[in-house]
């Protein structure tokens, strides 16, 4: 689903709209709100990237989306054809009991995860989540938007999350 | 004492800090006039002219002539501004020369050629040739960093900080202590390198002007942490060594190998378990933002050292001159990577505190494998086949306690 790049920093609505996690419609919703705050990502400066998110364990396969950042906002959400893997940057993968972990850490929180439960700390070790891509430079971006990643998912708070069984 | 007073007043005699060391004041002036007065002829020529012109009451408007100039069509911003890509794009402008002949501060697509013989040279451009500092990224890091620059002072919510137990608030002082150390040689060495290459690559010296800014910001950041935790704790003798290695590489390309590729590579490790290992959401924040600005920097080394092995005519010879420079390089870095003021403390942070530092080398262990891995995946990224002959240890150098 092709996006609006952004949206202007319209005000959140109180009502959340409720996804299950994961699919296509819980990463537009994501989208739709990191779009909503322009100013907060301008503050934090550009993001040219093509993020893959895998959750590992889910079945009858592995659930795997791209979200294409461009400047302050997404523009593009899908679920990748087979040709569409290298367009991706980095993939970050892990079971769906660590994101889960995360996102309801950071909607427990207001938007903000517990010390645990940053992107960084899970990935960082290789476990429980990881970051992989084929090039060293492509998933250098992945630390160049370290920040902005984190405040991407930090937007889950307005989002009513239900997870897969 | 008396030198230092002799300074302050700025006396003939008194002995100064000069570019090649210090010497007396006098004297260094005594060859700045020196040299000015040997080229004299050429400048007065151009001050009679004018002053000539302007007693004249008379115009010169040569200037608006277009005939040599690449005159005409506008540069066009694209969605998000006017970037050095899209000026680049107009003929005329965006060619860079492979050996730089202006060496001087006449802009690249000026009408410049004319004046050429009136003009100065600034000997110290020395850094002639695009292979050794270009990169493919460089526009793009560029725009970047101006981007994703951020407030050290503003943009961390240091009233959230807390004190930690003393073993973890130690161990974080200390490693911030080791980092505000090191981050200023990356800063130094583009700096002392930036003013040897001319202007013609102007966006090579732009994206090093934000590499200084980087760790400006960075040192900034981390003795800030370390004094609101309680102060700085121990410099590092190791931490030296590697920094002089850096700042003393014989030729661009190689100290952006050793800085940018091979050490920024490992102090991205460091900024990324920061992150993991930070007790309080303010270190989280500094280390998330440092790890940001450090991986720009990481992306440049590789893509700059990409390049120059593209362009060796003797590629082979070259990439032997490099080995060379990396088994040097390598093992002062391990110098400072294995010093007890950094790979302890991060150790106790990793473990949770003093009693569990056992677990914590644990921890670094699987750091130092990741970033094994991940600098020969750069090299091999920039077609430098290092494994064979890496001299840094595969596994980390040291053993877990039983």
């Amino acid at each position: 689903m092709m996006l609006h790049k952004w949206q202007g920093d319209s005000p959140q609505s109180e009502s959340f709209s409720t996804a299950v996690f994961p699919s296509v419609r819980w990463f537009e919703l994501l989208a739709a709100e990191a779009n909503g705050q322009r100013s907060r990502f301008e503050h934090l400066g550009y993001m040219d990237c093509v993020a893959e998110f895998c959750v590992t364990d889910v079945q009858p396969i592995p659930f795997v989306v791209q979200v294409t950042f461009e400047e302050f906002g997404v523009v593009d959400v899908r679920i990748p054809a087979a040709n569409d893997r290298d367009r991706a940057d980095f993939r970050v993968e892990g079971p769906l009991a660590s994101w889960r972990g995360m996102l309801e850490s950071i909607a427990r929180n207001e938007g903000r995860p517990d010390l645990e439960q940053t992107l960084n700390y899970l990935t960082h070790m290789g476990t429980p989540m990881r970051v992989t891509s084929e090039d060293p430079v492509r998933r250098d971006l992945y630390f160049r938007y370290a920040q902005s990643l984190q405040e991407f998912f930090n937007g889950s708070a307005r989002i009513c999350t239900r997870f897969a069984a | 004492m008396q030198g230092v007073q002799q300074a302050q007043k700025g006396s003939s005699g008194s002995v100064v800090a000069t570019l090649s060391g210090r010497r007396p004041q006098g004297e260094v002036l005594d060859e700045y006039e020196a040299e000015f007065r040997r080229c004299y002829t050429r400048w007065m020529e151009i001050l009679y002219r004018n002053a000539e012109r302007l007693a004249r009451g008379q115009f010169s408007l040569h200037w608006m002539d277009t005939t040599q100039a690449h005159w005409g069509p506008r540069a066009k911003p694209s969605s998000r501004g006017l970037l050095y890509a899209d000026i680049n794009r107009l003929p005329g402008y965006g060619e860079l020369p492979e050996v730089a002949s202006w060496l001087n501060f006449a802009p690249r697509g000026s009408v410049r050629e004319c004046y050429r013989q009136d003009m100065p040279e600034v000997d110290d451009y020395t850094v002639l040739e695009r292979d050794e500092v270009w990169a493919e990224n460089v526009m793009a890091l560029y725009e970047e960093a101006k981007a994703r620059q951020w407030n050290a002072t503003r943009d961390i919510p240091w009233h959230e900080l807390k004190p930690l137990s003393e073993d973890l608030e130690k161990a974080t002082c200390q490693l911030c202590t080791g980092l505000t150390e090191v981050e200023f040689v990356a800063g130094d060495f583009p700096a002392k390198w930036m003013y040897r290459i001319p202007q013609d690559y102007l966006e090579v010296k732009s994206f090093l002007s934000t590499q200084i800014m980087d760790e400006a910001r960075h040192q900034e950041v981390f003795r800030k942490r370390a004094l609101a935790g309680g102060g700085l704790l121990h410099s590092s003798p190791g931490a030296e060594w590697a920094l002089k290695a850096i700042l003393d590489a014989p030729t661009h390309t190689m100290g952006t190998f050793l800085l940018n590729l091979l050490a920024e590579g490992l102090v991205l490790s460091v900024f990324r378990s920061g992150e993991m290992i930070a007790k309080t959401h303010v270190d989280k924040e500094i280390f998330r933002r440092c790890l940001q600005d450090e991986a720009r920097h990481v992306s440049y080394g590789v893509l700059q050292f990409q390049w120059w092995l593209d362009h060796q005519p003797e590629r082979v010879e070259a990439e032997e001159m490099l080995h060379r420079f990396a088994d040097v390089g390598e093992q002062v870095i391990l110098t400072a990577f294995t010093e007890p003021t950094l790979v302890e403390p991060i150790a106790i942070l990793l473990g949770g505190g003093l009693q569990k530092i056992d677990a914590g080398m644990e921890g670094m262990m699987r750091v130092w494998s990741m970033f094994i891995h991940e600098y020969l995946q750069r090299c091999e990224r920039a077609g430098f086949h290092r494994r064979p002959r890496c001299v840094l240890p595969m596994e980390a150098p040291w053993r877990v306690a039983a």
